[in-house]
């Protein structure tokens, strides 16, 4: 298990990380949630053990994390890049030497990861020829090459096609059920609802909401709707009922004030717009996120 | 440590394969023979023919015994350098001065010399010519002029004009330099000058081109943020002592092949291995300056994020790297002045100003020892700053850090 207890990182004058903790069990997807600059990657580099934190304590397994601890982690970072006038095989056995793999061995599972994912024939290219997605699928390769017990993950769909996405998401829940330590770093709420268990939403630094995503959403409350309508929807922006809203061309999702019956709104807005489908919903992660951000501004 | 090699191993062989490596180190010792032989190929190009030189003299005293000894002056397949005309005239000297300063211009003859107030005591000479003259014309008929006068005037006085040989037989002083062994070796200030000074220069273009290429390197990995996954993969110690590592040994791969390609275009016998003689010593100044160099390079290169902050800082490097080849000739002439003492103490000096006292005298072993103290101890410094620089610096972006923030990074535990 990962833990992390009471992190603070403070720079000059600002406080990137304030006070965060929470625990990752294996074989779980946890997911570190926020809008940009929240303190998502000052958290993720405290775990990697780029930076060091100003105080709070990380361990894994009950033991504190000592340099042995480079080999057991993999990191996919949001900004990819790799050498781009190097062959393929050489970027990734030279990664995979950093974390002490011997080269018999890097050698077998470079092979089989590259046809895992589909670029046997790119082996012996140069970078610089691969398209943007292949050279992604090599940084998920160097990511994960060495089987570590803990993988970072920030924004791993980013680039990828539909077809691609499907096929590192697979990866990813392959890992999981294999009994990895898991952090997913995302924008995207829809991957990180289908994928975590677990969820820490950060916002300036602060938790703002955390825990298990099935409980989450029951604590959020059983007022969401979703409407399918025909017509100009834009006036339910401004209802009092309304507490936040989703809406886009054809339908909306709505979160509605504590003491607002669904029914009761239905027959308000029926007579403004013609309605096709109406139910009542479980929150959606994106909906949870936006109205979480907005109250603790 | 095995992470230490896997990175000097990267950096080594993905830096080899590189085009630039490659002309760079074919272009270096071009341009260095080329600055070496220019010189030399110019003058001897100037001695191409024989040179009609006119000789204008009112006095006519003089013209006789100038050329018997100009003709003494040959060119190097035997030729005379100078043919003679006399252009004195029954006219008055200021139309004959008119007429050769109009036959120079019309290129008719290449000079000419003008003897005035001859025979007196206030006489004086002049080499006229189209352009400023060449030096060695102008001292051979200094020569020759004065050697002429002098034996006119002792003719005049009956002495016997063998004794001009003997009075200009000039017994030159040889310079020789006793080594510690009190085998003496004959040194040349030019020889001397310029193998201590292609030394130098090698040194100064391997730390530029080797810097340069570090700090490209850098900035490339911290602007795509490989750097983030190199340092969740290892600690930023062994990240800069494997690059320190790789670099080096590329540096010394460079000076073997470069030495291999001198060996084989000069041939062994050419290299005049006696001034080399403490090539070991010489070797072991240039690579600890070499390791010197680039742990300075390392520490600055982390803080730089855009390509123009690196040109910038790699041109203030190449200026403090400038500095020993200002001092060079001062340091060969006085290899023992204080201020070359001092120079040889100040780690940023230390190996060029050693490489130059080396060649130029013999340097006590006390010396030695201390100077090799002070470079190894500022190298084991530098890399200690460096790397807390580095620490911080690779994972900071934008604005370049103050220097309270520099010392703020090195201070920090």
């Amino acid at each position: 298990m990962l833990e992390i207890r009471n992190l603070v990182k403070e720079y000059k004058n600002v406080t990137a990380v304030n006070d965060i903790s929470f625990n990752i069990e294996p074989g779980k997807i946890f997911g570190l949630l926020g809008p940009n600059g929240a303190g998502k990657t000052t958290t993720i580099r405290t775990i990697l053990n780029i930076i060091k934190p100003t105080s709070g304590l990380i361990t894994l397994d009950g033991n504190s994390i000592t340099e042995d601890f480079y080999n057991l982690i993999g990191y996919l970072p949001e900004d990819r890049g790799l050498y781009k006038k190097s062959k393929v095989i050489d970027v990734i056995l030279y990664f995979s030497s950093l974390k002490s793999i011997d080269k018999k061995e890097a050698l077998k599972r470079v092979s089989y990861w590259l046809s895992e994912l589909n670029i046997e024939e790119y082996k012996y290219k140069k970078i610089e020829e691969l398209s943007k997605g292949n050279q992604q699928k090599i940084q998920f390769i160097t990511a994960v090459l060495h089987d570590p017990k803990i993988l970072i993950l920030d924004e791993p769909f980013s680039g990828f096609d539909p077809i691609n996405q499907q096929l590192i998401k697979e990866q990813i829940l392959n890992f999981a059920s294999s009994g990895k330590i898991i952090v997913l770093s995302t924008h995207q709420m829809d991957t990180a609802e289908k994928l975590c268990s677990d969820i820490l939403l950060l916002n300036n630094g602060k938790e703002v909401c955390k825990g298990n995503l099935a409980k989450i959403k029951k604590e959020f409350g059983t007022n969401n709707i979703k409407i399918e309508f025909d017509g100009d929807a834009s006036f339910l922006n401004e209802l009092d009922d309304v507490k936040s809203i989703d809406v886009y061309s054809t339908y909306a999702e709505i979160h509605l004030v504590q003491n607002i019956k669904p029914a009761e709104f239905l027959r308000k807005i029926s007579d403004r717009l013609l309605i096709s489908h109406f139910s009542v919903i479980e929150p959606t992660l994106n909906t949870i996120f936006l109205d979480v951000i907005k109250s603790t501004k | 440590m095995n992470k230490t090699f896997a990175i000097a191993k990267w950096e080594f062989m993905e830096k080899i394969k590189t085009k630039a490596f490659l002309i760079s180190m074919i272009i270096t010792p071009i341009i260095i023979i080329t600055y070496a032989l220019l010189p030399t190929i110019l003058s001897d190009s100037q001695e191409s023919g024989t040179k009609l030189v006119g000789v204008l003299d009112p006095s006519n005293i003089y013209f006789k015994g100038i050329n018997n000894r100009v003709s003494q002056f040959k060119l190097s397949n035997n030729i005379p350098a100078y043919l003679l005309v006399n252009l004195t005239k029954d006219r008055n000297l200021d139309s004959l001065e008119k007429r050769a300063d109009r036959e120079v211009l019309r290129s008719k003859i290449a000079s000419y010399l003008l003897i005035k107030n001859g025979g007196t005591d206030s006489v004086k000479i002049e080499l006229r010519s189209k352009s400023t003259a060449n030096f060695k014309d102008v001292k051979n008929f200094e020569q020759a002029f004065n050697e002429t006068r002098i034996n006119l005037q002792l003719k005049k006085k009956g002495i016997d004009t063998s004794l001009m040989r003997m009075i200009n037989s000039n017994v030159n002083l040889k310079a020789i330099k006793i080594n510690k062994e009190g085998k003496a070796t004959e040194s040349d200030f030019l020889i001397v000058f310029f193998s201590s000074f292609i030394f130098i220069i090698l040194l100064m273009l391997m730390i530029l081109s080797s810097g340069g290429m570090l700090i490209r390197s850098l900035l490339e990995e911290k602007s795509n943020r490989l750097i983030e996954i190199l340092v969740s993969s290892c600690t930023p110690s062994q990240l800069l002592g494997g690059k320190i590592l790789g670099l080096s040994a590329l540096g010394l791969f460079q000076i073997a092949i470069w030495a291999l390609m001198g060996i084989v275009l000069v041939g062994s016998s050419a290299v005049t291995l006696e001034t080399f003689e403490n090539i070991p010593l010489l070797l072991i100044y240039f690579i600890l300056g070499y390791v010197f160099y680039t742990a300075i390079f390392v520490g600055v290169g982390s803080i730089v994020s855009t390509e123009q902050e690196a040109q910038q800082i790699t041109s203030y490097m190449s200026m403090i790297l400038i500095l020993p080849i200002v001092f060079a000739i001062t340091t060969i002439q006085e290899p023992n002045s204080n201020f070359v003492h001092i120079l040889s103490y100040f780690p940023l000096t230390t190996p060029s100003i050693m490489l130059l006292r080396l060649n130029a005298s013999t340097v006590p072993i006390s010396e030695i020892i201390i100077t090799l103290s002070i470079l190894i101890l500022s190298i084991l410094i530098m890399i200690i700053i460096s790397s807390k620089i580095f620490r911080i610096g690779i994972l900071s972006y934008g604005k370049r850090p103050s220097l309270r923030e520099l010392y703020r990074w090195v201070k920090e535990k």
